[in-house]
Order: C-alpha cells, then sequence, then structure tokens
C-alpha cells in the first residue's frame, strides 16, 4: 500500500492577515488520513512547532525554499503503540512531570467542570501538568484544549465510572 | 483526535425543524386534519410536514450533533451536514406539495415522484456521516449505539415504506402496490421503529449527563434492545411480505401489540433507574419535562394495544400521543436546555480563565420555559381527548393552542441565541449569527511547545 500524498497547508496567508495558525495547524492534523504526511509552507522555520508534533507521534523533515519561506514536511512515524488511552491523548504523556495541580471533578454538572480546568490551567505556568478525575469524557473541552495549544491525555478508571485526564498547561 | 465536536450546522437543523413545526400546526390549524378527519392530502401534508419536517430533521440534526458524544469519535465528512439539511428539507416540502395532488391539484403530481429521491439524498448524507463513528469497533458494543443503529435500519425501511406508497400514488409503477395495507406500517415503523429508538438510544446518554448518573449499561438496556429487535423484524418481515404481495397477517399486529408496550415499558424502567441513580438532587426543566414526555410514551403505549386491536379513534389517539406527546415534547424540553448549552460552549468557553464567564442557566428564562411546556402538554392532552371523543372544535383549538406554545418556544430559542436573559455586563461585544456558528474572535493563544 503506497502512503497517501501529503496534505498541504499554507499558513503565509494567515499569518500575514495576523491570524494565530495554531488551531489550522491542529485541524489539519485532524484531517490527515492514516498514513498522511502534513507538508507545511511558513515564512518562518516554526521550530516550535516540531516538539508538539514529535509528541503527535510526527518525524519532521524541514527545508528552506528558494523563495525564503519554509517547508516542512511532518511524517506520521506508523501506529502508536496502544498504550491505553483515549484518541487524541498526546503519546509522549508517560514523560510528563508529576501533575502540579489536581482537581476532583466528579459530581459536578457540565460545564462546570471544563470552566475549572480552563482556569485552573490559566493560572498554571507553561509545562505544569494538571491532573483532573470527571464523571465522564470531556467532550466539549477537548476543542477548546487543542485550541489553546494544550496536550492531553486521558482514559476511563477500569471500572469506567471516572474518566482521568491530564493536561499539559 | 476528537477535535470538532460542535458541527457548525447543528443549529441550522434545529432552526429548519422549528419552522416545519410551526408550519404544520398552522396547515393542522387551517383544518387540514382533525378527529377520523386524516386522509386528504392536506392532511396527509400536515402530518408529513410534522414527522418529517419536525421530528424527523431534528433527530438526524441531534444525531449529527450527538454522535461524535456517544461514541467518542469524530463526524465523518462533517461538510455533508448543510447539503444533507437542505435535501432533507426539500424532500419535506415536495412531498407535502405532492400530497395536495390528492386534493385535486394535478400540477403537484411530479412532487410525490421528486420526494422520495430528495430524501433518500439527504438519508444518505446523513449515514455517510454518522456511520463511520457509529459502526467503529470502539462504539459498536455501546447500548446508546446500538440502538441508534438499530433505528437507521427502521430509517431505510421507514424510506422504502414511504417510497413505495409514494410512488404508486404518483403513477410510478415500479414498486408492488402496498397501498392502503401498508400505511399501518409504515407509521409503526416510523414511530415505533426510527424516531423512537433514536430517541431512546440518544436519550440514555444525554440523560445520564443531565443528572449526573453514572452510564452504565445493564440487563435492563438488554431486554430494551431485544423487544425493539423483536418488534423490528416484525415490522421488516411484514414489509417485506407487503412488498412480495403477501397481505399482513393481523398475528403481525397482535406481536406488536405486546413488544412495543413491552420495549417501552422496559425503556421507562431503565430511565428510572438512571434517575434514581443521580447526583443532581433537583434536577433541571429539561428533565422534568422529559419525564412529563415519559408520560406520555406510557400513555401511547397504553392506547397502541386498543389502537392495533381496533384501530379508530384509539389508532388515533395513539400515534398523536406518540408523536406529539412522547417525542415532541421530550425534544422541546431538551431543545431548549441543549441550545443554551451548545450557546454558551460557542461564545463563552473560549473566554474561560479570561475573562468572567456566566452560567449556563443565565442564558434561559427558566419561568418561559415552564409556561411553554406546560402549554404543550395541556394541549397535547386536550387533543388526544378530542380525538378520543371525536370532538372537532376541541381538537382544533388544542391544535392552536401547540402553535402558540411552539411559537413561544421558537421566540425563546432566538432569545437564547441572542444572549437576551444574560445581564449586559456580561454580554460580549459581538454575537455569533443566529444559526450558522462560526467561531467569535477570541484573544489569540500563543503556540505552547
Amino acid at each position: 500500500m503506497t502512503a497517501p500524498a501529503p496534505l498541504e497547508l499554507d499558513i503565509r496567508a494567515l499569518l500575514a492577515r495576523g491570524e494565530e495558525p495554531f488551531a489550522a495547524i491542529m485541524s489539519a492534523v485532524d484531517q490527515l488520513e492514516a498514513g498522511q504526511a502534513l507538508r507545511l509552507i511558513a515564512p518562518f522555520r516554526p521550530a516550535p512547532l516540531f516538539g508538539v508534533m514529535a509528541n503527535r507521534g510526527f518525524d519532521c523533515a524541514d527545508r528552506e525554499r528558494p523563495d525564503g519561506a519554509w517547508e516542512v514536511t511532518f511524517t506520521p512515524l506508523g501506529p502508536a503503540p496502544d498504550t491505553g488511552l483515549a484518541p487524541g491523548s498526546a503519546p509522549g504523556a508517560a514523560f510528563w512531570p508529576d501533575p502540579a495541580q489536581v482537581l476532583d471533578l466528579a459530581g459536578l454538572p457540565p460545564p462546570e467542570p471544563m470552566v475549572r480546568i480552563l482556569e485552573t490551567l490559566a493560572a498554571m505556568t507553561p509545562g505544569e501538568v494538571l491532573f483532573a478525575l470527571l464523571d465522564r469524557e470531556p467532550m466539549f473541552l477537548f476543542p477548546e484544549l487543542a485550541h489553546r495549544g494544550h496536550e492531553w491525555a486521558g482514559n476511563f478508571a477500569p471500572d469506567g465510572l471516572s474518566y482521568r485526564l491530564m493536561i499539559r498547561s | 483526535m476528537p477535535g470538532k465536536q460542535l458541527s457548525p450546522w447543528t443549529l441550522a437543523w434545529f432552526g429548519a425543524a422549528m419552522l416545519f413545526l410551526l408550519l404544520s400546526l398552522a396547515t393542522a390549524m387551517s383544518g387540514a386534519v382533525g378527529p377520523g378527519d386524516w386522509s386528504r392530502g392536506a392532511g396527509f401534508a400536515a402530518v408529513h410536514l410534522f414527522t418529517l419536517g419536525w421530528l424527523c430533521l431534528m433527530v438526524m440534526g441531534a444525531l449529527v450533533q450527538f454522535v461524535p458524544v456517544l461514541t467518542a469519535q469524530p463526524l465523518a465528512r462533517p461538510r455533508l451536514a448543510l447539503p444533507a439539511l437542505l435535501l432533507g428539507a426539500a424532500g419535506t416540502l415536495a412531498l407535502a406539495a405532492g400530497f395536495l395532488w390528492l386534493d385535486g391539484h394535478e400540477a403537484m403530481r411530479p412532487f410525490l415522484r421528486a420526494a422520495p429521491v430528495l430524501l433518500a439524498l439527504s438519508f444518505g448524507l446523513t449515514a455517510a456521516m454518522i456511520a463511520p463513528p457509529l459502526l467503529a469497533r470502539a462504539s459498536r458494543a455501546l447500548s446508546e449505539v446500538r440502538m441508534v443503529l438499530l433505528a437507521l435500519v427502521a430509517l431505510a425501511a421507514l424510506w422504502i415504506s414511504g417510497t413505495a406508497m409514494a410512488l404508486q400514488l404518483g403513477g410510478v409503477d415500479r414498486m408492488p402496490d402496498i397501498l392502503p395495507e401498508g400505511l399501518p406500517l409504515h407509521v409503526l415503523i416510523g414511530i415505533g421503529g426510527w424516531l423512537s429508538l433514536a430517541a431512546f438510544g440518544v436519550s440514555y446518554k444525554l440523560f445520564a449527563m443531565f443528572l449526573l448518573a453514572p452510564e452504565q449499561t445493564g440487563p435492563v438496556r438488554r431486554a430494551v434492545f431485544g423487544a425493539a429487535w423483536l418488534a423490528l423484524v416484525a415490522m421488516l418481515g411484514a414489509g417485506a411480505a407487503l412488498l412480495a404481495g403477501y397481505p399482513v397477517g393481523a398475528w403481525v399486529f397482535a406481536a406488536l401489540a405486546v413488544l412495543l408496550p413491552i420495549a417501552a415499558g422496559f425503556y421507562l424502567a431503565e430511565v428510572a433507574r438512571i434517575w434514581r441513580l443521580r447526583r443532581r438532587p433537583k434536577p433541571e426543566g429539561n428533565m422534568l419535562w422529559s419525564r412529563a414526555a415519559l408520560m406520555f410514551l406510557a400513555l401511547a403505549s397504553i392506547l397502541a394495544g386498543p389502537g392495533l386491536w381496533q384501530g379508530g379513534v384509539w389508532a388515533e389517539a395513539a400515534i398523536f400521543v406518540a408523536l406529539a406527546g412522547w417525542l415532541s415534547l421530550l425534544t422541546l424540553a431538551q431543545i431548549i436546555k441543549i441550545t443554551s448549552f451548545l450557546t454558551w460552549i460557542q461564545i463563552f468557553a473560549p473566554r474561560i480563565g479570561r475573562s468572567p464567564v456566566p452560567q449556563v442557566q443565565q442564558l434561559t428564562d427558566p419561568r418561559t420555559d415552564t409556561l411553554c411546556l406546560m402549554l404543550w402538554s395541556g394541549g397535547v392532552a386536550a387533543a388526544t381527548l378530542s380525538l378520543l371523543l371525536s370532538w372537532p372544535s376541541v381538537f382544533r383549538l388544542s391544535v392552536a393552542a401547540l402553535f402558540l406554545a411552539a411559537l413561544a418556544v421558537a421566540v425563546e430559542l432566538v432569545r437564547i441565541r441572542r444572549l437576551s436573559h444574560l445581564d449586559p455586563s456580561l454580554r460580549p461585544a459581538s454575537l455569533p449569527p443566529v444559526i450558522r456558528p462560526v467561531p467569535v474572535p477570541v484573544p489569540q493563544p500563543e503556540i505552547r511547545t
């Protein structure tokens, strides 16, 4: 089976308009088919992205084009090992530091858990980890985390009655 | 990755369904239907504006929105949401127009041939979005997903039976003639199959969510599924026999008169279990009024027995209670909550931690909501009684009450979208459009590593 052609995303126009490209990039990553690479065209070498993409299981190769733009190809490193984490979880979460904040949000009506988590994250230092215990999978929180550039890893407890979530600030 | 959980066109589905509800009730108010009077073209039009335009589009919109929540998988091809909605609305209008041929409007007949095609495209596009996450290996075992899948099988059967009848009326001689024997089966597949089973599946998840109850499956859910499966097999078997030219045996209706109330009874027992296990001491209005809808389900199940045996006013009342009491009241009660929740997520989720955010409850006006739903429930009760006693004038008055209640809910939904109930100090300077929820510009985060 041959890999599908890379998905190309040019963020130069977006940046020229003064817009933030992170959400667009993550949205493009979400659209990738299995085995498909992402080719990103940027006006500068997007070094901060390399770590984020490595964490999500992508290898990267970059080159400067004759026109001065940078072309970075993120290639998926094959299927991630089954870590027992929910789809969308950051594969590198096992190497994160111990949680700096722990929230028990069981028994709170939605969207209260989301409010508590995002308010706590906003007050944390980048790189710190938040651990939260919830009644259910916070489906409406995940897009907001992606939008704000937070990585997360989560799964149900073995009894299926609570959801454990780690988020990196 | 479960990324975009808010389908951008959800509110367009809800809005279109609300318009169809108002249109169908207005048609009914004008005298298109009444006790013992459902078979004129205008009557079929009113009924289909209600069942297809209001309930079916609402259920499809709800599935497009909530299948990712049920399955923890993203929708496949979310861009199909708008074409699916437009085709569904066009198909509904075409079918309603086509039925007017029965009243002597000759020019309307071709619409009976066009409607099934438009509806097939709409259902097909919707299935293309929701079937892959529903059929994913991780989701197939979930009780709510299995119920929705059963409902989708019923939807296919509903379309086949409806198409056979519409084409027969439209003068196309391609499918076997199944009128009039096919009509009761079509009604049963629509209400007892597609609409009710989809409502069962989605409500397992939403009720647990709104009541803060644990999401556990158990023997009762398997019993609901078993009874519903058997009922659907009986309906599909009878439908297939009819298409093959055999009459529907009386045993089918006898079996359904037992199986459908059993499925409903197990479902009610399961909801009672969720209710008992709730961690929220005081359920909100949406759940209290859903409880009233569940009582209408119980009433419809009781009326279904004589309705299936004797037909006549019992069948009319059973069908009316199921459509207007159980399915519509459930939808109206939840739509207020869901619209306020989605509006809150859309406008305030990006602001959490950056500025003060209101509570979801502040977006609604519980008093207005209670009055609307009380009026609706009263209208359903009075209309049911008027059907049982064959009182046309009371029926018409009751439908007027339903229209007023629906109009008030529609106004309330627009007010929720415009944040009209919210203190102006908490209202953002710019609001998203009422229908299309394009993201609101917010202070942008920096790229984090």
